[in-house]
């Protein structure tokens, strides 16, 4: 058996990078490739990228005929970044030789249901630390806060500070009493005074939508970020992505996702502080040096002037390069930073996938070292991915990483090839392959983690303990968690294969913004009110849930075809205004007229996914409203229908919580 | 004794009980006060720009300094925490856990 897992999955991952490197070939000769904004797509840090980044695909030669129009004259610039395909391809085939190796030991250890969702409980708190460490970096911190910086200075970094503190809520009032109380999914903890089926059945629908909706995202991302990079066919890297994180799932269960995770996050560190250290050295170690040199950079200057802030004619007393280090070129609803910050510093603590992470220790305290490894790994992170940013605003200059891509998502990528030796150097090109495929672990160990925590809520809460009543002996459990993680692994390509033009940002909103209203108030109340019951829980779950799923849905990050309409009408007016006065059009106006046209007559009639011409409620987060929504609607339910035997049963929690009295081990099994 | 009435029996044990106040005033008061600090952040950013573009060192400014403390307020708090956890925590729940053997 052991031996035929372990064949079977180097057999899935060589055919699937064969089937890569082929697809990745034929394509290379293919005329155009489609690109995209992607990275910034790829995770939680998405939603604030959102506005950077461009939604819909367009053929490479507009991108490029945009940045020309574009009115930046920041010096000739490379308009596409081409890493060596050959060094680059080696460099994926060794990461995927390594993690697949790490599947095949994994999976040798992988016997009963604890050993799958939990490896067991065997995970130190240090280990554990690095990887939820990796489940913050993603390619969207990675490419996305990067490129944000360098564009838009400071407001970019603004964006590290609520992945950075969300650690606290889940330092302070979730990682620990988590791990006493619960076992290996959200609701375990939940049901402990409750109804079981009830509660399970509905956290198990919250876990899989947030856990759905996060991972689309990523696959959509991947799948973008992988044509981009290597002009790989989207199809073929959400296939090969998604084959490589079903097997390192259905293979490896959590023991195999923690090591992938732990690998990629010492890889991110690792690429992150070279490229920090570069920047450092250059800079002389002396950030008023550094600061100086950026705020008094001619490029810079023009970028924020010309690009930013649209002054044609300098105003006078602006000085245009210190006001790259000051807030408002990005952000400009305040309500809405305060409302992603509450997302954040809530949302977080309420994500399955993370959730699940404090069950791989052995003991609350490992709980809490993990949390504060992971803090310490993820601050430098995020000030080194500044720091950075910065630099590649500075030796690249934002015209140039803007002429790439419009999100600035490849400023990272050039920066390394850059500080390698430049493009088509040797040390370039071994610096930018690295970059490269660093970017593809991240986004392989971040899916892994979802797709386990989705199969844990749909085998563990719905399967053994819904419909079985939780009498089912441990092959059958391990069993029905790898049939179910098959299952969701495969629904997730097909979805994304589905998604490849939808809106993912809007996505990973609604994941943060039900993880944050439905989740984390419900967790919450059950550990530290004696009160709280089964009609709480649900009422709070669904209020939360539907609150946010709503107000997403009308918000300003979905797609709104009238808006695209009338933006692309403004191109052909403005065009066609230049060519009646005369002007013979470019080639790439022309190109860029007949674009937006057909872009008009599309979406001229169109509507939002949910009927609307334009955005009803004006924030991009509902946390503000959807938070507050979700914690009265817990109160009121529980206070509506009051249960004896959950107040009774409070003594139980509490105790079991702060103590770890009872605690459900690996040992237990 | 049914499982109920042990668990009520250390729920009302005097041990427990300095346990459990110890550990909830601490966590949330330091939870709060750092949300608060946190929270200061979009509220100065977005009302109060001009606080942020007072210049401090060279160009670097308050606003730059100020992103950089919510890094040390964070990585503070998080240390503060474990100190007192291993220190009081842990040690109470030791002494609760000897008692009631």
């Amino acid at each position: 058996m052991k031996k035929r897992i372990a064949a079977l999955t180097v057999a899935l991952s060589l055919s699937m990078f064969g089937a890569a490197a082929v697809c990745a070939e034929a394509s290379a000769t293919a005329a155009a490739p489609q690109v995209a904004a992607p990275a910034a797509a790829v995770s939680p840090a998405a939603a604030p990228a959102s506005a950077a980044a461009s939604q819909v695909a367009a053929p490479a030669a507009s991108v490029a005929a945009k940045a020309a129009v574009a009115p930046a004259k920041g010096g000739a610039a490379p308009a596409k970044i081409t890493p060596n395909r050959g060094i680059t391809i080696g460099m994926f085939a060794l990461i995927i030789a390594v993690t697949m190796g790490v599947v095949i030991w994994a999976a040798k250890k992988t016997q009963t249901a604890s050993d799958f969702y939990t490896a067991g409980g065997g995970i130190t708190g240090f280990q554990n630390g690095w990887a939820i460490a990796g489940d913050y970096m993603s390619a969207a911190s990675f490419l996305g806060m990067s490129g944000l910086i360098s564009l838009y200075g400071i407001d970019g970094f603004m964006y590290a500070v609520g992945p950075m503190f969300s650690f606290i809520a889940i330092l302070l009032v979730i990682a620990e009493p988590c791990r006493n109380a619960g076992k290996y999914t959200l609701g375990d903890i939940l049901c402990f005074r409750s109804s079981p089926k009830v509660v399970r059945g509905v956290a198990a629908l919250s876990t899989v939508t947030v856990s759905i909706f996060y991972l689309i995202a990523q696959m959509v991302g991947a799948g973008k970020l992988m044509q981009m990079l290597l002009n790989i066919p989207y199809r073929v890297s959400v296939i090969g992505v998604g084959a490589l994180m079903v097997a390192y799932v259905v293979f490896g269960g959590m023991k195999a996702t923690t090591w992938v995770q732990i690998i990629k996050a010492s890889l991110l560190m690792g690429a992150t502080t070279v490229l920090c250290l570069l920047v450092a050295i250059k800079a002389g170690f002396n950030p008023v040096r550094f600061f100086t040199d950026v705020v008094s950079n001619g490029a810079i200057q023009e970028h924020v002037r010309m690009n930013v802030l649209k002054d044609v004619i300098a105003k006078p007393g602006v000085d245009y390069g210190q006001r790259f280090l000051e807030p408002g070129l990005f952000l400009k609803n305040p309500l809405d930073q305060i409302s992603l910050g509450l997302a954040w510093a809530l949302g977080a603590a309420g994500l399955p996938h993370i959730l699940m992470r404090f069950f791989t220790v052995p003991s609350a305290k490992d709980a809490r070292k993990s949390i504060i490894v992971a803090l310490f790994l993820n601050s430098s992170f995020f000030f080194m991915i500044s720091v950075i940013g910065f630099g590649a605003a500075l030796y690249l200059t934002p015209q140039a990483i803007s002429a790439v891509d419009k999100g600035g998502n490849m400023a990272t990528l050039l920066l390394a090839q850059h500080m390698g030796g430049g493009a088509g150097s040797l040390g370039g090109d071994i610096f930018l392959a690295f970059i490269c495929a660093v970017a593809f672990a991240t986004i392989l160990a971040v899916v892994s983690g979802l797709v386990l925590a989705a199969s844990a809520a749909i085998a563990h809460d719905v399967y053994v303990n819904i419909i079985k009543d939780g009498k089912a002996d441990q092959q059958l459990q391990v069993k029905v968690a790898r049939i179910t993680s098959l299952f969701v692994g495969t629904s997730a390509i097909v979805m994304g294969l589905m998604a490849e033009k939808e809106n993912v940002v809007a996505l990973v909103a609604l994941a943060f913004a039900v993880a944050a209203s439905g989740n984390f108030p419900v967790i919450m109340l059950s550990l530290f009110w004696r009160k709280f019951n089964t009609a709480g829980i649900v009422s709070g779950l669904v209020v939360g849930t539907i609150s946010a799923l709503t107000l997403v849905m009308v918000s300003p990050v979905m797609t709104y075809p009238k808006k695209i309409a009338a933006d692309a009408k403004k191109v052909v007016e403005t065009l066609e205004k230049k060519q009646a006065g005369g002007t013979v059009l470019a080639e790439k106006e022309v190109q860029a007229l007949e674009k937006s046209r057909t872009e008009y007559v599309k979406n001229k009639d169109g509507k939002s996914m949910v009927g609307l011409d334009a955005p009803i409620f004006p924030l991009k987060n509902p946390g503000i409203v959807s938070v507050p929504l979700g914690f009265l609607a817990a109160v009121f339910g529980c206070l509506l229908f009051r249960e004896r035997r959950a107040e009774e049963m409070f003594d139980e929690i509490d105790v079991r919580q702060n103590t770890g009295i009872g605690i459900t081990s690996a040992a237990d099994h | 004794m049914s499982d109920k009435q042990q668990w009520e029996a250390i729920a009302n044990h005097s041990k427990f009980i300095e346990l459990k106040r110890k550990k909830r005033n601490f966590l949330f008061t330091w939870w709060i006060i750092s949300t608060i600090y946190y929270l200061l952040l979009p509220v100065i950013s977005g009302y109060f720009p001009e606080a942020f573009r007072i210049k401090v060192i060279g160009p670097i400014n308050f606003g730059y300094l100020f992103i950089l403390s919510q890094f040390v307020m964070a990585i503070g708090v998080a240390i503060y925490y474990a100190h007192v956890a291993n220190k009081t925590f842990d040690r109470l729940t030791k002494q609760l856990l000897e008692a009631l053997q």
